[in-house]
């Protein structure tokens, strides 16, 4: 036990000095792309997602991993997960986000989470008819991660979808850049070279990316204390998420923010003496009918908060800092829809886009594009007024 | 020798005392203390439609991430530096093409 919990300090600071450094939020990797076509975190989003689905794909193949994210697949997670996106863009972080904001000092951030946990126990309260209504009505299928139904092995299959990824990703660029040369020139046979070409040149670019990413890092090994202070590329923060997510799934579970956090909601209710096992959510399904107690799981992202407290001291970034009064209602609404949406769905964006795709589980395929529609219709309400690139 | 901002993408760094002299200057000077991404770059963009070109605005802020968000949002409207504290305060100066 004192090494499960060790484990679970070590990811989570981990986890959190990752974040914050990184500045690695999903609601500004989706925002901002839509806003403004600015992909960088979006780009460290996608590589962590598929470089942790590679190493879980070979951990689980070789039998060294606890379990998958595989809820039960349908509209739920689409629904949840929508919901889960506007209070998100709302409230201005994700699940992670608020987290590592709220270690930052942000009691902006602290007031969301305490609305988050209103959510939580609202869906608690309403769970026995929701699970007769919501959950029979939308739920279509058993809950399935490819990597256990499929026939090819685990480590092949995650490969060939990280590569594939890889290779549509590299087509776009290429097709991007090599745009400006077709309109200059008009033959057809000339555009169907091109086509070919795109992906070469994309990838030649990727290469050449990654390069210079990785001689910008070995030159701020040169001076790692001054570099330890500066901000850091979101791609290092997917390098040491992957790390610490590996670590987390062979040692103890996925990596999960909400569902924890709804444990930590009945866990504090049930010490101001609430009995919350008596709750058929919190009893049966959050705690599985072992009790309500303190798991490793919320020790683990009560870290997040630890590590990126850390981490923003040590950058100078760290202050309390208090919101203006007209922001509340992004708090309280923001959170009140991600506790709600995160239950419904059910997952948060860790759950559903990191953790749920890495374990190429059905349901978070669903809930994730749920996720994304969510920022994608909230990010077009708040840039009403000066407009948005997509 | 390549350094960690070649990576980072971040704008250049103003001098304290550059960041002094030039917000003397502002035309216009928000304060985005206490304001999370996205409204200071919505405010930014609403900003920058206000003043003429060559103009300058200044964004004083507490959330680090605007220090990158706010200037990639704005793009081509206005070039970016940033001036850190080093003590979780920060502004953004954007001077309007």
């Amino acid at each position: 036990m004192v090494s499960v919990l060790l484990v679970a300090a070590v990811v989570g600071i981990a986890l959190g000095v990752f974040l914050q450094k990184g500045r690695f939020c999903f609601v500004n990797a989706f925002r901002d792309f839509f806003a403004y076509k600015d992909s960088r975190v979006t780009k460290g989003v996608l590589a962590a997602t598929l470089l942790t689905m590679v190493f879980w794909g070979i951990a689980y193949q070789f039998g060294y991993y606890q379990e998958f994210w595989t809820p039960e697949w349908g509209l739920t997670g689409f629904i949840g997960g929508f919901i889960f996106g506007i209070g998100m863009t709302y409230a201005g972080g994700c699940a992670s986000g608020t987290l590592y904001r709220a270690g930052e000092g942000y009691l902006q951030f602290w007031l969301t989470l305490l609305f988050m946990g209103v959510g939580y126990v609202a869906f608690a309260l309403a769970f026995p008819t929701l699970d007769s209504t919501y959950f029979e009505t939308f739920t279509f299928g058993e809950g399935v991660s490819l990597f256990t139904v499929s026939e090819i092995p685990a480590s092949v299959l995650a490969l060939s979808i990280a590569i594939g990824g890889l290779l549509i990703y590299v087509t776009l660029v290429g097709r991007s850049a090599t745009t400006a040369d077709l309109s200059e020139r008009s033959d057809t046979a000339q555009l169907n070279l091109t086509a070919f070409l795109a992906p070469v040149a994309g990838l030649r670019q990727f290469v050449r990316g990654t390069e210079t990413y990785f001689r910008g890092l070995v030159g701020a090994w040169r001076d790692p204390l001054a570099s330890s202070k500066q901000p850091w590329d979101p791609r290092t923060a997917a390098l040491g998420i992957t790390a610490a997510a590996v670590l987390w799934f062979t040692q103890a579970s996925i990596v999960g923010v909400t569902g924890p956090e709804a444990r930590w909601s009945g866990y504090l209710l049930s010490q101001v003496g609430v009995d919350v096992e008596s709750y058929e959510y919190w009893g049966s399904v959050l705690f599985q009918g072992e009790g309500v107690d303190v798991t490793v799981d919320m020790v683990m992202i009560a870290f997040v908060i630890v590590g990126a407290f850390l981490a923003a001291a040590w950058s100078g970034d760290f202050s309390v800092r208090v919101p203006k009064r007209r922001r509340l209602p992004n708090a309280v609404f923001g959170g009140l829809l991600m506790g709600a949406g995160s239950r419904l769905a059910p997952g948060c964006n860790i759950g559903n886009i990191y953790s749920g795709i890495a374990s190429l589980s059905v349901h978070s395929f669903i809930a994730a594009l749920g996720i994304i529609a969510g920022v994608y219709v909230m990010t077009h309400w708040i840039y009403r007024e000066v407009g948005c690139a997509l | 020798m390549p350094s960690i901002d070649d990576v980072t993408d971040t704008p250049d760094e103003l001098s304290d005392d550059q960041a002094e002299d030039l917000l003397e200057d502002a035309d216009l000077v928000q304060d985005m203390m206490g304001e999370v991404c996205p409204y200071p770059q919505v405010e930014a963009k609403k900003g920058l439609q206000q003043i003429d070109s060559g103009d300058l605005l200044v964004q004083e802020t507490d959330h680090v991430p605007c220090t990158e968000n706010v200037p990639r949002a704005v793009g081509d409207d206005a070039d970016a530096t940033v001036w850190r504290s080093g003590d979780a305060t920060y502004r953004i100066y954007l001077r309007k093409r």
